[in-house]
């Protein structure tokens, strides 16, 4: 899909293929560009150019789905045949499968012409700048640095047509020595907003300070969560909490709490494309346009995300959260997560922190009980003990199992600074957050 | 194709201290239904060529799903330009441990081409099988069915030339309890998707799903009534499905040498493995050994060679308790003055072989399963992987199961839910004194194992029988 002439004319002869069929499709071609550091040198370095077509085929409620990688006609014509024969054959689904109509579109991705431009050299140039900095601390560096150019086709038989084209830079590194270790993470549309120098104090800083561990027991704390820490939480609950198919089904919290005010009323999460930190897409896999939708709002809970099938089935509106055809067993996820940030600086949230711990990353976090959005996983990349409001000790490693409920009914401060993160399906926007009660169950030796 | 990938390997063979090229080619069907209804029937064809060089002592890897020959000599030169850039960085020349050449074919060996079974067949099972769990509080059900057929030519610069097909098949169904703000699951043959082998269609009708539908629904439904988990320290007995994970998570990942080596550590993380480990670590009780073994037959982590084309091994990780081993590519092995032992692999043609999982086994004890129970006065038996964790050393894990039985005085009781248990690697596993005998021991199929950024996906197999594990940290979860 060189532009969107060429996209018209995919759909065109899908439609040439399918006259007696309703249809969907969604195109997309990916070019994408890895390099990867350990050791503090290169050891990955990879590029992939690729196409994807799925086809809908929907045949008086009975559907099926081919999805190929090369559009020759032969190709084509052959997988479409299979897709109808098994359409014919299928049983009805349970509800009327009506197609999208026609939308209009407000929202771009976000596009940077130098990003969909920048080369293996221009990557690996700011690998070995980051490199020979952190080598002079006599720390080791390693991580990931992604550029990449995603173009995206939703259509149909009834007229959607939606086709957008955006960029991506995708950068993450940790610095070690021994046990002292730290993390950083950039996401943006744009390599101009890439600051080299930026992350490397960044990740020097808190590695200096992360030596010296210490243990502390389990128990419950106060934490501030840094914004990567607070992403990670607000992901885990959006598939756990905010999916609507779980939430008519009963298998989500918010099935019996919408409408009550359960969190303080500075916490509000949204999806939102809309955000000024967030790369957005502009439409959903089956082609409604994408629109701010409140979660939870001044602490009240308002519902969740819900995308085409579930809303079909259940007779609710959906919300411009459909997930392709692979993905759709498991309903809906919110595409741009955003919580709203504070009033507090980071040097204040610490400041005002008597006794409590500061947490850098997570890792390996996993849902433990869906109905209470009960988290479990690790911290890593930097612990620290906060007493009379100084950071005051780097500690080691603590397991979690806490309840994100639990956790933001007791959050009682949130930082103005919020930062972009990767998410599940767009980046995540995230604050600092301050709560009084996080879980820790159990320790580690390191 | 192989002419076209002769060609490109031809151009540049002078160029490169090394060549690699892989042709891809998958066919896919996955087939869904929940409360007794066709939820979605999907097909799918993908192919493309990865090219991979190691030239001027670095690495560089492209890959295109447009296979004409200009296209295929771009992504050629394009590999060659990314080499250029990895060099930039070289501290030392990246060196690959010696193989031999191959010039070979294999092929799984099926009884059923699952993409030669009706359709109809396929979504009848599932619709049965998904109907007849809505009984009492199970008010959803879910049932999945997947087949994949890979088509690989693998061709070196060093002469090999490989061609294989590999067919893998596994399915599954769940049933979700549902009532009183809260819901239990119970899944058949195992969690996440069912088992999965390198099998054809007989591996389906094996499993038997339509037989065990109603047990696995009456199951949740206990499960919705049955009182929290138990907190405390006691003995417990792990059945295979579960197992299956204990081992992919706390053996499996920490014996991937590139881990052990800091390649991994700024995503998925490191190991407590380190070098200085090996042959001089206890790594469990004297019960414990452990293999990687890619020949074992309908192992989902079962082929005829790598994709390095190194030929499928079996190789001791863990003997009797002490750890001997690594899984090793070519240019890790190299490092250690080894030989791969044939465990880089690649996702698909877009993707570069990493060190990963075959089918890592826990070889069999001689204990009846009446025996490993017998011998507990007070604990659980627990089964069915509902939530897994586990930090970036690979040393202190959690994981939840979907059930736990009452064990007393060497009976199984009653059903608990929310079942957790915790605890330290090579702890836990010294704590293991009993595994069950080869009758109760099967591989499992994991086909969701994640690493490596781009993310790589594995189907990975894990031979396991159900083993005793004393003084564990137990609870529930809230």
């Amino acid at each position: 899909m060189r532009d969107i002439n060429s996209g018209k004319e995919l759909v065109g002869e899908i439609s040439s293929f399918l006259k007696n069929y309703d249809f969907e499709i969604i195109a997309t071609e990916n070019k994408s560009e890895l390099t990867r550091f350990a050791k503090s040198y290169i050891h990955q370095n990879v590029a992939e150019t690729n196409f994807d077509l799925i086809v809908k085929v929907i045949n008086e409620d009975r559907i099926s789905v081919v999805e190929m990688n090369s559009i020759d006609n032969l190709t084509v014509l052959k997988n479409i045949e299979k897709a109808i024969e098994i359409a014919k054959i299928s049983p009805k689904l349970d509800y009327h499968y009506r197609l999208v109509p026609p939308q209009t579109y407000k929202l771009k991705c976000k596009f940077s012409q130098k990003t969909a431009q920048f080369t293996p050299l221009g990557r690996a140039q700011l690998i070995s700048q980051l490199i020979k900095e952190i080598n002079q601390s006599k720390y080791d560096a390693a991580g990931a640095f992604t550029t990449e150019v995603n173009t995206l086709l939703v259509a149909n038989s009834k007229g959607v047509f939606a086709f957008d084209r955006g960029t991506k830079v995708d950068f993450n590194c940790v610095v070690a020595k021994d046990n002292s270790t730290a993390y950083a993470s950039f996401i943006d549309s744009d390599i101009n907003n890439f600051n080299i120098n930026k992350i490397t104090d960044e990740l020097l800083e808190t590695a200096l300070k992360n030596v010296g561990q210490i243990e502390i027991d389990p128990g419950v704390y106060t934490v501030i969560l840094s914004p990567e820490a607070v992403a990670n939480i607000l992901d885990c609950t959006g598939y756990t909490a905010f999916n609507g198919k779980l939430i008519v089904e009963g298998k989500s919290f918010i099935s019996a709490n919408r409408r009550k005010k359960i969190f303080p009323e500075i916490i509000t999460i949204l999806d939102n494309p809309l955000d000024e930190f967030t790369m957005p897409m502009p439409f959903d896999f089956v082609g409604y346009p994408r629109k701010k939708i409140y979660l939870i709002k001044d602490g009240v809970i308002v519902d969740g995300v819900y995308d085409h099938l579930t809303a079909l089935k259940y007779n609710l509106k959906c919300t411009a959260n459909t997930l392709p055809p692979e993905s759709a067993s498991m309903g809906a996820l919110p595409f741009n997560l955003v919580m709203k940030e504070g009033d507090n600086s980071f040097e204040e949230m610490i400041s005002r922190t008597k006794k409590g711990i500061y947490i850098s990353r997570l890792h390996y976090v996993n849902v433990l009980n869906p109905m209470s959005v009960q988290l479990t996983g690790m911290t890593r990349d930097g612990t620290f003990l906060i007493e009379d409001g100084k950071m005051i000790r780097a500690i080691k490693n603590m397991r979690f199992n806490t309840s994100v409920i639990d956790m933001l009914k007791a959050v009682d401060m949130i930082s103005k600074e919020r930062q972009t993160k990767s998410g599940l399906v767009g980046p995540t926007v995230a604050p600092y957050l301050r709560t009084n009660n996080f879980t820790f169950s159990s320790k580690t030796n390191f | 194709m192989k002419e076209i990938l002769k060609d490109i390997l031809g151009y540049l063979d002078t160029k490169v201290n090394y060549a690699d090229l892989r042709f891809v080619q998958t066919e896919e069907e996955c087939i869904q239904a929940e409360n007794g209804i066709l939820s979605s029937y999907n097909i799918s064809t993908n192919r493309g060529v990865g090219i991979r060089v190691l030239a001027n002592g670095a690495w560089g890897f492209a890959s295109s799903n447009n296979l004409d020959k200009t296209s295929l000599f771009e992504t050629a030169n394009k590999a060659l330009d990314i080499a250029q850039a990895s060099a930039l960085t070289k501290k030392e020349e990246i060196k690959l441990a010696s193989e031999d050449k191959y010039i070979a074919n294999f092929v799984t060996p099926i009884a059923k081409d699952p993409f030669q079974i009706s359709p109809l067949e396929k979504i009848e099972l599932l619709a049965k099988a998904t109907k007849v769990m809505l009984k009492d509080k199970v008010k959803k059900s879910e049932g999945s069915l997947n087949f994949y057929k890979t088509h690989k030519i693998f061709l070196s610069n060093e002469g090999s030339e490989i061609e294989q097909t590999i067919f893998e098949s596994g399915g599954g169904i769940t049933a979700y309890a549902i009532g009183e703000g809260d819901f239990q699951k119970r899944s058949y043959p195992s969690s996440f998707g069912g088992d999965y082998s390198t099998s054809g269609y007989e591996f389906i009708e094996e499993m038997k799903l339509l037989e065990n539908a109603e047990r696995v629904a009456e199951e949740a439904n206990h499960l919705l009534v049955a009182p929290s988990s138990p907190a405390g320290i006691m003995d417990i007995v792990l059945g295979g499905s579960q197992l299956a994970l204990q081992v992919h998570e706390s053996c499996g990942h920490p014996v991937e040498l590139d881990r052990v080596l800091g390649k991994e550590i700024s995503y998925a993380g490191g190991s407590f493995l380190s070098l200085d480990k090996l042959n001089n670590f206890t790594y469990g009780s004297p019960e414990v050994t452990i293999m990687a073994d890619a020949t074992v037959s309908g192992g989902l982590g079962t082929f005829g060679y790598d994709d390095e084309g190194v030929p499928a091994t079996k190789t001791y990780l863990v003997n009797k308790g002490k750890f001997v081993g690594y899984l090793m590519s070519r240019e890790d092995a190299f490092k250690l003055g080894l030989k791969s032992n044939g465990t880089a692999r690649a996702e698909n043609w877009n993707r570069i072989p990493l060190v990963r999982m075959t089918n890592i086994n826990l070889l069999p004890g001689n204990l009846e399963l009446d025996e490993l129970i017998g011998d507990i006065m007070e604990g659980l038996y627990l089964d069915y992987n509902k939530s897994w964790s586990i930090d970036d050393k690979r040393l202190n894990f959690q994981f939840g199961t979907e059930v736990a039985r009452e064990i007393n005085n060497g009976k199984l009781g009653r059903f608990y839910k929310n079942a957790i248990y915790q605890g330290i690697t090579p702890d836990f596993w010294y704590s293991c004194d009993g595994i069950t005998q080869k009758k109760y021991w099967k591989v499992w199929g994991v086909p969701n194992c994640g690493k490596g950024q781009p993310s790589q996906v594995m189907r990975v197999g894990h031979g396991t029988s159900p083993a005793r594990f004393r003084k564990v940290k137990v609870g529930a979860s809230k």
